[in-house]
C-alpha cells in the first residue's frame, strides 16, 4: 500500500492504484565533477600562498636556512681560528665600503697628537676632534682599522671580527645553523612525545588519561633551569643536553593540546562509524583522528621554533650555552654584550638575524594557522 | 537461549548513563529494560521522539556503549558479552551502521575510495586493485560513479554523502543494518531518494535493517514492523498496518496525532492528543510489562490496561466487518 487514501482530497480520493507512482524511485546516477579534487592540504597550501605576509616570511626563513647551510663556507674564514691581532675589526663589505658605510674604519679616541705619525702609513683618514688634556695636545682620529692593524688590502670581513680576531659572519651564520638545529630537534622531540602521549590521553580517556595528566603536572611543576643545570652536569653542557632540557617539559603543552583535540574529535560519527567497521585503535588515532586534529599542532610547531632558539640563546647568554668555541646566536649575542658599548655591531648582527627568524616563524605560523583553520575554508 | 525466529534478539537491555559521584550522582536510563526482536530479512522500525533513546539502543547493540545490563543476541549467538578481538570481529562482519547526519559521518581527511575501501582493509583484502574494483562497483549500485572515488566528502552534496555512507556500510556484505536515522538530515526529496536506493539494496543483498527514525511517514513507508520508544522505554510492537490502524498506547497515539497532513481539509479538523504518563496510567498498585494484545502486537500496560486494549481490538475488528 502506497498511497495512504484517508489523507487525500475527494476528488482522487478513489483513483486506481495504477494512477499513483513514487516520486523519486527512477535509478540515481550522477553526473562526474567536473573540476579537479582539491585535497586538504593541497587547499592549504593554496590559501597560504594568498597570504602575503606569510609567503615573505617563508622565504626569508627559507634564505635565512639557506645562508646557514652555505655562508660559513663561503667566507674563507674558519669560525673558530683566532688571531689576535686581528680582533674586534669593524665590518668591512666590498661595494659598501664606498658609500661610508661598513668601510672599516674606526674612530680613535684620546690619542696623543704625538703618537699620530707612528700610525701605519695611510691609515689616518680624519682628524674628528684636536683638544688639549693635561697641557698634552690629544686628538680623536678617524682611521682605516684594517690598514692600522695590518690587514692585506683585500681581506673583508662582512661583520668584524669578536675579540678573539674570529670572522663574525662565518660565526653568526654557523650559530644560526646550530641554533636551528637545536630548535629542529627540541621541537621534533617535543611534538613526538607530546602527540603521542596526548594521544593516548585523550582516546582512552578516564583513569588513563587522569594518571598521565597528572605525571605530565608533576613535571610541570620542575623548576626549569634547575633541570637544566643537572642535565649540564650530567652530560656536560653541548647540544644533546641543551636539546634535552628543552625536551623534558617542553612536550607538555603539545600534549595537553593533543589531548583537547582528541577529546573533540574521538565522538564524531566518522570515528564511530570506523569503529562499527572494526578499525583498531592504532588506526583510529593515526589515521581518524590525527589528521584532523593536526592543525594546531604544526601551528604550535612553527610558534615553538622562535621560542626553542630564544631559549637557547637565553642559556647561552646566562652562560649554559654549547660548548665554546662553537658559536650559537646566543652565544654571540652574550659574547657581544660585554662589549655593547665599543663595538655594537658585534650585538647588533646576532640580534638582527634572531629578530628576523622570530618575526618570520611567528608570521608564517600565523598565515598556517588560518590556511589549516578548517572554518576558513573556501574563504580568500 | 534465544529465539531462533529472530536474527537480532534484544532482552531486557539496559543503557545507564551516570554523572557525579555520592550526592550528586545523577543516572540517565537512555534505554530502559528493552526487548525486541528483529526477523531475518525484516524491517524494523524504532520511532520515537528527540531524546528517547532510540540512538543509544543502536549503539548499544553495535557495541558502540557497553550495556549496563540485559542480552543482545545475533543470530544465536549473545553479543552483549565482554568484548573480544573475536567477538568484535563476529560484530564488524555481521551488522553496520549508517549514520545520521552525512557530513560528520565521513572523515573530510579521506578520499571516498579510502573511507568505503576502509572496511575491505580491515577484513584483510592487501591487493589494491581489488579494493578498487568493489569500490567502484559498490559507488555504481549508490548511484555514484567511477569518477567520485578520488573526491573528497566535501564535494559532495547532502545526498550523496549519504549515498556513500551506505556504500561505506554495504561494502562489508554484512547480514544486518543499524540505519540511524538515514534520512532526516536531508530534504524531502532526497530522502525518498535515500530511501528508495535503502529498499532496493535491501532486496538485492537479503538485508535485515534496524531503521531507526522520527519521521513517521519514512517508517510506516519504509518498515515491515514498528516499535515506539518513549523515555528510554519500549512502549509498543507492531506490524506497520497494525500500528497505524490500530494504535493502543496513548502515547503511540498521541505521536500519530502529530503527523502533519498534506490535506488542508482534512487537517483543519485534526484533533491533537498529547500524553502525560502521570495521567494516562496508574501503576500504583499493578506493575506494567510487555503484553502481547493480538498475534505480534505488543504493548507496554499493567494487566488492566491489557483488558481494555484487547476490547478495543475486538470492536475494531467487529466494525471491520
Amino acid at each position: 500500500m502506497i498511497v495512504d487514501r484517508n489523507n487525500l482530497p475527494e476528488d482522487i480520493r478513489d483513483l486506481p492504484e495504477s494512477c499513483f507512482e513514487i516520486v523519486g524511485s527512477e535509478d540515481i546516477s550522477d553526473e562526474p565533477f567536473k573540476t579537479e579534487a582539491i585535497g586538504f592540504f593541497k587547499d592549504a597550501i593554496y590559501r597560504l600562498r594568498k597570504n602575503k605576509l606569510s609567503v615573505i616570511a617563508f622565504w626569508l626563513i627559507t634564505a635565512v636556512i639557506i645562508s646557514a647551510i652555505i655562508v660559513p663556507h663561503l667566507t674563507g674564514y674558519s669560525p673558530t681560528a683566532q688571531n689576535l691581532a686581528y680582533r674586534n675589526l669593524p665590518p668591512k663589505i666590498p661595494g659598501l665600503e664606498k658609500l661610508g658605510i661598513a668601510d672599516g674604519t674606526r674612530i680613535l679616541t684620546n690619542r696623543p697628537k704625538a703618537s699620530l705619525s707612528e700610525f701605519p702609513e695611510g691609515s689616518i683618514i680624519q682628524i674628528v676632534r684636536e683638544y688639549k688634556a693635561s697641557n698634552v695636545d690629544m686628538v680623536d682620529v678617524k682611521v682605516d682599522y684594517y690598514k692600522f692593524v695590518g690587514v692585506p688590502e683585500g681581506e673583508y670581513h662582512w661583520m668584524g671580527t669578536d675579540y678573539l680576531g674570529r670572522d663574525l659572519c662565518t660565526r653568526l651564520f654557523l650559530g644560526a645553523r646550530i641554533s636551528l638545529l637545536i630548535a629542529f630537534f627540541a621541537v621534533v622531540a617535543n611534538i613526538i612525545i607530546g602527540v603521542v602521549y596526548g594521544a593516548c590521553a585523550g582516546y582512552y580517556g578516564g583513569r588513563v588519561d587522569m594518571i598521565l595528566t597528572h605525571f605530565a603536572e608533576i613535571l610541570d611543576g620542575l623548576p626549569y633551569l634547575v633541570v637544566t643545570i643537572l642535565f649540564m652536569l650530567l652530560f656536560g653542557s653541548g647540544m644533546f643536553s641543551i636539546v634535552l632540557a628543552l625536551t623534558v617539559t617542553g612536550w607538555i603543552g603539545t600534549a595537553r593540546l593533543v589531548r583537547a583535540q582528541f577529546y573533540r574529535f574521538k565522538g564524531r560519527e566518522y570515528v564511530l562509524a570506523a569503529r562499527t567497521l572494526g578499525v583498531r585503535d592504532r588506526a583510529l588515532i593515526f589515521r581518524h583522528i590525527l589528521p584532523n586534529a593536526i592543525g594546531p599542532v604544526i601551528t604550535r610547531a612553527m610558534i615553538s621554533i622562535p621560542g626553542a632558539i630564544f631559549s637557547e640563546s637565553f642559556l647561552a647568554y646566562i652562560g649554559l650555552g654549547i660548548k665554546p668555541p662553537n658559536p650559537s646566536i646566543g652565544v654571540l649575542l652574550s659574547d657581544g654584550q660585554r662589549v655593547l658599548l665599543q663595538y655594537p655591531y658585534q650585538t647588533v648582527f646576532p640580534a638582527v638575524l634572531i629578530s628576523v627568524l622570530m618575526v618570520s616563524f611567528n608570521l608564517f605560523a600565523n598565515g598556517l594557522r588560518d590556511a589549516l583553520d578548517p572554518t576558513q575554508r573556501g574563504e580568500i | 537461549m534465544s529465539d531462533s525466529t529472530y536474527l537480532l534478539e534484544v532482552k531486557n537491555l539496559c543503557r545507564h548513563f551516570t554523572s557525579g559521584r555520592g550526592k550528586n550522582k545523577l543516572v540517565v536510563k537512555a534505554v530502559d529494560n528493552v526487548s525486541f526482536g528483529v526477523k531475518p530479512a525484516e524491517t524494523f522500525g524504532l520511532v520515537g521522539e528527540s531524546g528517547c533513546g532510540k540512538t543509544t539502543l543502536g549503539r548499544t547493540i553495535i557495541r558502540l556503549y557497553d550495556p549496563t545490563s540485559g542480552q543482545v543476541f545475533f543470530n544465536g549467538r549473545e553479543i552483549s558479552g565482554k568484548m573480544t578481538g573475536e567477538l568484535r570481529r563476529y560484530l564488524t562482519e555481521n551488522i553496520a551502521m549508517i549514520f545520521q547526519d552525512p557530513i560528520e559521518s565521513l572523515n573530510p581527511r579521506m578520499t571516498v575510495e579510502e573511507i568505503i575501501g576502509e572496511g575491505l582493509k580491515v577484513r584483510g583484502v592487501k591487493d589494491k586493485a581489488e579494493i578498487r574494483r568493489r569500490v567502484v562497483e559498490m559507488l555504481k549500485k549508490v548511484g555514484l560513479n567511477e569518477e567520485h572515488a578520488t573526491r573528497y566528502p566535501h564535494e559532495f552534496s547532502g545526498g550523496q554523502r549519504q549515498r556513500i555512507g551506505i556504500a561505506r556500510a554495504l561494502i562489508v556484505q554484512p547480514k544486518m543494518i543499524i540505519a540511524d536515522e538515514p534520512v532526516s538530515a536531508l530534504d524531502v526529496s532526497i530522502q525518498a531518494q535515500v530511501i528508495n536506493l535503502l529498499n532496493d539494496l535491501k532486496e538485492e543483498f537479503g538485508l535485515t535493517i534496524l531503521f531507526i527514525a522520527h519521521n513517521l511517514s519514512v517508517v510506516k513507508y519504509f518498515s515491515d514492523r514498528i516499535g515506539v520508544m518513549y523515555y528510554g522505554r519500549l512502549v509498543e510492537v507492531a506490524r506497520g498496518e497494525d500500528l497505524y490502524a490500530k494504535p493502543l498506547h496513548p502515547y503511540t497515539r498521541a505521536l500519530l496525532s502529530a503527523i502533519p497532513e498534506p490535506n488542508p481539509l482534512t487537517a483543519r479538523n485534526k484533533k491533537r492528543l498529547d500524553y502525560d504518563p502521570e495521567r494516562d496510567h496508574d501503576y500504583s498498585r499493578e506493575k506494567p510489562e510487555m503484553v502481547e494484545i493480538e498475534p505480534e502486537h505488543f504493548v507496554y500496560c499493567s494487566p488492566s490496561e491489557a483488558a481494555r486494549y484487547r476490547e478495543i481490538c475486538r470492536s475494531a475488528v467487529k466494525a471491520g466487518d
